[in-house]
């Protein structure tokens, strides 16, 4: 028997506070343990010398001992304070509000996309071992798991946009020339349908396209292999050959008995897919100029910035988590066995 | 409420939307035309001219946003565009300025009429005050010291559009630091209405908003993705620019700033790597910029005080086994005028770089490693900073392969960028390849940031007293003759001790629409949007 929603919700929300100080002190050690040095980094132009390195190094408060540095910074973050970039010059949390959006929206869309391919690919896959189809889905996979993200964006580029000009300029969320609609969620889509600015809808939607798909084929191979394998296993399961037997209609077979059951095993590679995608599309993000965490978290590590991998870090654990208790919640829904224990 | 109906209607409203609020096709085509479009790797991230860790890109913005007193005046290398001119100086927010006293002060006249962005006047308070935040600031004051500003008490108010300032004896690198952005004129009633008791310059505020006088203000300042310029129509530093708005894109993948730029979208690309840029050069539909960065230099450097390479035969030696020419289209397709294969071990003139007098000669470096006592080879490592690897990693390959045929066996090491900066300033790299430039094109300013002192800049950890000597009398030297003497002597050591083994000039390369007139490079490689046209 299912214990009631909001205490469950409750109880993971207190498990993973745990998980995030984790994180926090991890990567805190880990940044910190690396070879390489911001205040060096930064003092880089000719006139700063060996005075002005140890300057920098006071103000950014990297000459006190590490545990008083890990003090204060937990003491920051309580108070909702991640820092600031000096790549980037902002403070982090105005970054990370910036940039998450924009992650979230291609992961979301690319995810939307990968799923409505996905599934049609794999249930036919299964339906049909051996046939022409099955092949296909094996292809689809195969090449969406071996090309690099980066040379599929370059190409789409090429084609969709430099030859044929149906696609939009790979730069960014929305035309150059446009105002962006007033930020309320910082979905350019939601926000632009909110203000009803048709345009710059449009326009989202239409930056949108090339990067949802690079990233969609990623997503892709994984969620129709698993698909194929799931609905595989439970067509060939007794109770569908009962079902069979009891001449029910092939289509109630196949949604509401088999495809509800594969549902789990889809749920889950759903959630590792997305959170896979969510940090770790840099070269998307790069190829199409999409102002998301992932490249400023490669940017601000490249140059020994703490602070944004810092907070990058705890925020995507925080995603993590979240992803996690959505799919065990979307479990108990697909299958009333899962329940919600733990 | 039904999802289907609820579907139905959005959609209907959105189509309606899309209907109503198309632009006009004219005036859409007008207003293209008077913005600019800009993409670039680099990107800003401080409005604040005196602000630490700035990056290149910055300095652009505080070209267009602020004013100084003077600027570098510009000359025309071909039809319709132009490069600074390192030499001479024009007004920007100064009408006119002289020198009394031997040099010992300066008097500026500033333009009476000039206003702020907030539209508050530009007196000789703020330029005074913007100059005192400048020599306190540790990221600008190192800088400014080089031209003998260095002390608040020097700037004086003489009336609310006049300001002097005062030397102890006359400093040819003055005007110089004076146009650079350090020099930046700083709106400071506002600056001072931010500041607080734990920061009195105001410089938390700054980083993230504008108080200038310039060209142009920022209208939209997201730094990591676009900023938004648009025309200040009250300036006064100059005639007023053609261009009403500019957007400066952060595009990092360098192939979609190429099929933007050819598709018409963008005006102008920047940091294009050769490969790129050769690959353009035939399309009528761009027209590529290519100037030799004549302040800065790719080069091979040594710890000159580790073994093996404090002996100054092992140092000539791996001059003379370098493969130049292989090197230089290896590592930059060609894109580079050489600094190497001088003929005559006397310097052809007295400025800095100039080529040096090795080339490629394996017998010359036999013999001399031979003479060192190194016949018979030995090991090192080569390294360099990943940052830079699409260079440095086939120069690397390149000198390892080179070096092999002396016996010298070099193992490759790969620097995070992170790390790099640290490795230089600790001196734990013995071998290595950088590139570097100096604000400035005087060879006494070059050769003291080089080639003495103990930090990051003097790549060769070199030290030489006779050098040393020469340089310091070369700084205060008025006399042209005296001082082109000692330069050429200077230059004479470095070419002898090779401390560092120059390989090329970079090239400063950008694509641009053809139908733009006007491009002007200036010593920081960014656009100047001031000077642009469209024909």
């Amino acid at each position: 028997m299912p214990r009631s929603l909001p205490l469950f919700v409750l109880k993971r929300i207190l498990a993973v506070l745990p998980v995030l100080a984790g994180a926090v002190l991890f990567t805190f050690v880990i940044m910190r343990v690396l070879p390489g040095d911001p205040a060096a980094m930064l003092a880089s132009g000719p006139g700063s010398g060996p005075e002005e390195v140890a300057a920098l190094r006071r103000q950014l408060g990297l000459d006190r001992p590490l545990a008083e540095q890990l003090v204060l910074y937990v003491g920051d973050i309580a108070r909702g304070d991640l820092g600031r970039s000096f790549t980037t010059g902002e403070p982090v949390v105005r970054d990370l509000l910036q940039r998450l959006p924009a992650s979230l929206e291609l992961t979301f869309s690319a995810l939307l996309l990968a799923v409505a391919t996905a599934l049609p690919l794999g249930i036919a896959a299964a339906l049909r071992p051996g046939s022409v189809i099955d092949h296909a889905c094996r292809l689809v996979a195969t090449v969406g798991t071996s090309l690099p993200a980066f040379v599929v964006g370059l190409g789409l580029i090429y084609a969709f946009y430099f030859a044929l000009g149906w696609a939009p300029e790979p730069i960014g969320r929305l035309d150059g020339w446009m105002d962006p609609p007033a930020a309320v969620t910082g979905f350019v889509l939601v926000d632009s349908a909110l203000a009803g600015d048709g345009p710059a809808f449009l326009s989202g939607l239409r930056h949108l396209v090339l990067p949802s798909i690079t990233m969609a084929l990623f997503a892709l191979a994984p969620l129709a292999r698993i698909t194929r394998g799931a609905m595989l296993d439970l067509l060939s399961s007794d109770f569908i050959r009962t079902a069979r037997s009891l001449g029910l209609s092939r289509w109630t077979i196949l949604v509401h008995y088999a495809l509800r059951n594969a549902l789990i095993a889809i749920v889950t590679a759903l959630g590792m897919v997305f959170s896979t995608m969510l940090g770790a599309n840099v070269l998307v993000e790069k190829v199409f100029a999409w102002p998301g965490v992932s490249s400023y978290a490669i940017d601000a590590l490249m140059s020994s910035d703490y602070a944004p991998v810092q907070g990058f870090v705890l925020v995507v654990a925080g995603i993590f988590a979240a992803a996690n208790l959505v799919i065990d919640i979307v479990y108990g829904l697909v299958d009333p066995r899962a329940g919600r224990s733990g | 409420m039904d999802r289907r109906i609820f579907l139905k209607g959005s959609a209907a409203a959105g189509a309606a939307a899309c209907l109503g609020a198309w632009p006009d096709r004219d005036a859409f085509a007008q207003a293209r035309a008077e913005t600019l479009r800009v993409v670039a790797e680099g990107r800003p991230n401080s409005l604040d001219p005196h602000g630490t860790g700035v990056s290149p890109a910055s300095l652009g913005t505080f070209s267009n946003v602020y004013d100084r007193l003077i600027q570098f005046d510009r000359r025309e290398v071909s039809a319709g565009l132009y490069r600074y001119d390192y030499a001479r100086f024009t007004g920007e927010l100064a009408q006119a300025w002289e020198e009394s006293d031997e040099g010992r002060s300066l008097v500026f006249h500033l333009r009476p009429d000039a206003t702020f962005h907030d539209g508050a006047p530009v007196t000789a308070e703020d330029v005074r005050w913007s100059l005192a935040r400048g020599v306190s600031l540790p990221a600008s004051k190192n800088q400014l010291a080089t031209g003998s500003l260095k002390d608040a008490a020097q700037f004086e108010v003489v009336d609310a559009h006049t300001l002097r300032i005062r030397f102890d004896r006359k400093d040819r690198l003055t005007l110089p630091n004076l146009a650079l952005t350090f020099a930046s004129v700083i709106n400071s009633a506002l600056v001072k209405s931010h500041a607080t008791e734990a920061d009195p310059w105001g410089a938390e505020w700054l980083r993230s908003n504008e108080a200038g006088s310039g060209a142009y203000r920022v209208e939209t300042w997201n730094p990591s993705q676009q900023v938004v310029y648009s025309r200040f129509d009250g300036w006064k530093g100059g005639a007023l620019p053609y261009l009403k708005r500019a957007i400066v894109q952060v595009v990092p993948a360098a192939s979609s700033r190429v099929a933007t730029l050819r598709k018409g979208d963008a005006d102008i690309a920047l940091q294009l790597p050769p490969r790129d840029i050769d690959a353009i050069a035939g399309d009528k539909a761009v027209k590529v910029v290519s100037l030799p960065v004549t302040n800065s230099f790719r080069f091979v450097a040594f710890n000159t005080r580790q073994k093996p390479f404090d002996d100054v035969r092992v140092r000539q030696a791996i001059a003379y086994a370098l493969p130049y020419k292989d090197l230089l289209e290896g590592a930059v397709f060609g894109h580079g005028t050489p600094l190497y294969g001088a003929k005559s071990r006397v310097p052809a003139e007295a400025s800095f770089p100039q080529a040096f007098p090795y080339d490629t000669d394996l017998d010359k470096a036999r013999a001399l490693l031979a003479e060192a006592g190194l016949g018979s080879g030995f090991e090192t490592t080569f390294s360099y900073n990943v940052a830079d690897a699409t260079i440095a990693d086939p120069i690397a390959l390149l000198v390892q392969e080179a070096l092999g045929k002396l016996g010298v066996k070099v193992t490759i090491e790969k620097v995070a960028e992170a790390q790099w900066g640290a490795l230089l300033t600790q001196r734990k790299v013995p071998f290595y390849v950088e590139a570097s430039s100096a604000w400035f094109n005087d060879p006494d300013y070059f050769f003291r940031i080089f080639f003495q002192g103990d930090w990051r800049w003097n790549f060769g950890n070199f030290q030489d007293e006779e050098l040393d000597e020469l340089v310091n009398a070369a700084r205060w030297e008025t006399d042209h003759a005296r001082y082109d003497e000692a330069i050429r002597k200077a230059i004479g050591i470095v070419f002898d001790k090779v401390p560092i083994v120059l390989l090329w000039l970079p090239s400063f390369e950008a694509a641009l629409q053809p139908r733009l007139d006007g491009f002007t490079y200036y010593i920081h490689g960014q656009v100047d949007f001031r000077t642009l046209r469209s024909a």
